[in-house]
């Protein structure tokens, strides 16, 4: 077992999709707990890509590359998941996208990439999303966060605009704010009233569970 | 006029770039709806402005405001995608000359600009080499029929795309080409957001038939010394390096480039120490700074 978990580990860390859900096919033949094959194979594999690119090792093609092994595996094993009664750890749902004026994508892919990769559910909405569409998409699909994206210091202030349409319809709170690109910091984070930035997407993926373990 | 003789000026001395122009444009009133290239053909005097300050402040150098004018980028925004990238391409070339010629300064260039399509090859993305080679053909095409003395490619994260960018102006131009990718600085060294390495990125694009090669944007000038010393450790040819005005830190809510630009031209003397041919600014520099490293290039100190 110890073997074919390291497998499915390794199948993320090279980005290896087609492997990836091979195997994820061969533990549902097997009989193996899927609950265990994702944390104990799969998501040692995402968390080791995620490690290694923090630390400049892998590059972007080798993170989305791993993102999409482990995509492919949990397609296969969510449905098994659902079924064997073990909570699936969906830690949430997601709603992201790149502010209004703001064309860049790749950053804000790349987040929901890793997010989904992680567990969560992600509604991404694309680039260049007007402020109240951010707003009006959390409230239909009832996530319980919003991570916004800005690479400009002249769209950047969208963030601000929605938080404060958040607090407009007294949804502030009830939900998280995330923020991310190359002008934000912490320090924008918390003058803007957001409840946290991450720098890259593993550590989006850090605090979005962060924000959000709380709510299961 | 002096069409030619780029190569030979670099070869003989150190030659100076300009600096930034989208923060200059931004503080010419350009709005958060806008992208400098719509402004080339709305308003290109004040694209024009932002050339004359920089021949004045001694740029030898100057980029066409056409960074993102290739048809890909252009369609990608929605200020963008009802331009002619033709018509931008070849009315930047147009701007820069005719400031050029205000300025009655000689032995000067107009560096015809190309960024990339913002777009990524497999498997972050599904841009296809062939298409953008088309786009960088038709681009480099109209900024050769605006009349630039050469080419800078510049700010690319992919080895591929700025092969790809080089490849198209070696099909229309014999002009000569600048091409800088942008690194980053990790703890093994300097990388692309790809992971080309600077060896890689040296060897491929002098045989691909790059005139001057070398680095621009994401790093500071004080990381860009170190860059440079790697690139003239593993080449003999000519180099350029425009690193940014440090890194923007918020104050107020407002990115703020927090180096002054004596600092910024110190380091610039270092970097043409370390074997730079060329040098000038990027991100956050204005024709201050250019001033100052054009003084500092001088009087030294």
């Amino acid at each position: 077992m110890q073997a074919f978990l390291d497998g499915c580990a390794k199948s993320v860390l090279e980005g290896d999709a087609d492997a990836a859900e091979k195997l994820a096919r061969e533990a549902l033949d097997k009989k193996y707990p899927p609950f265990e094959v994702i944390e104990m194979g799969f998501v040692k594999g995402i968390k080791e890509v995620g490690r290694l690119w923090e630390d400049g090792t892998l590059f972007l093609p080798e993170l989305v590359m791993g993102a999409e092994a482990m995509k492919r595996a949990m397609a296969v094993l969510h449905p098994a998941l659902a079924k064997s009664g073990a909570r699936p750890k969906s830690l949430g749902h997601v709603v992201i996208g790149t502010i209004e004026g703001d064309i860049h994508d790749i950053g804000k892919t790349l987040v929901a990439t890793m997010l989904s990769a992680n567990g969560f559910e992600i509604t991404d909405l694309g680039a260049d999303v007007p402020v109240v569409k951010f707003v009006d998409e959390v409230e239909a699909r009832g996530a319980g966060c919003i991570a916004v994206s800005a690479l400009l210091t002249t769209t950047m202030s969208g963030q601000r605009r929605v938080v404060d349409e958040l607090k407009k319809r007294s949804l502030k709170g009830k939900v998280k704010v995330m923020v991310g690109g190359a002008p934000c910091s912490d320090e924008w984070a918390r003058e803007i009233g957001a409840d946290g930035y991450a720098g890259d997407a593993v550590a989006a993926v850090s605090l979005a569970q962060s924000l959000m373990g709380s709510r299961d | 006029m002096q069409k030619h003789d780029f190569l030979e000026t670099i070869k003989r001395r150190v030659v100076l770039f300009d600096g930034g122009m989208g923060s200059m444009l931004i503080a010419a009133g350009l709005t958060q709806r806008e992208i400098p290239e719509a402004w080339v053909l709305s308003k290109s005097e004040k694209i024009g402005e932002v050339h004359a300050a920089y021949l004045e402040a001694g740029a030898e150098i100057i980029t066409t405001a056409t960074f993102g004018a290739s048809r890909l980028k252009l369609g990608a925004s929605e200020a963008g995608k009802s331009l002619d990238a033709a018509r931008v391409n070849e009315k930047g070339v147009e701007v820069a000359r005719k400031a050029l010629e205000r300025s009655g300064k000689r032995e000067r260039f107009v560096a015809g600009d190309i960024g990339p399509t913002g777009l990524f090859f497999p498997p972050v993305g599904a841009l296809k080499a062939d298409e953008a080679r088309a786009a960088f053909r038709e681009q480099a095409k109209a900024l050769a029929a605006g009349g630039v003395d050469l080419f800078i490619i510049e700010t690319m994260y992919d080895l591929r795309e700025a092969v790809e960018a080089l490849r198209a102006v070696k099909e229309v131009s014999n002009l000569p080409a600048v091409v800088t990718l942008t690194f980053d600085r990790k703890p093994r060294g300097f990388f692309t957001m790809m992971g080309d390495t600077t060896d890689k990125a040296v060897e491929t694009l002098l045989k691909e038939g790059a005139s001057v090669i070398g680095a621009n944007c994401t790093l500071q000038s004080g990381d860009m010394i170190d860059l440079a010393e790697e690139f003239r450790f593993l080449t003999d040819a000519p180099l350029a390096f425009q690193p940014n005005a440090g890194r923007p830190v918020m104050e107020h809510g407002v990115a703020v480039y927090k180096q002054r630009p004596r600092e910024f031209a110190a380091d610039a003397v270092k970097i043409v120490a370390a074997g730079a041919n060329a040098v000038g600014g990027c991100c956050g520099t204005t024709p201050e700074f250019i001033r100052e490293v054009h003084a500092t290039l001088i009087h030294g100190k």
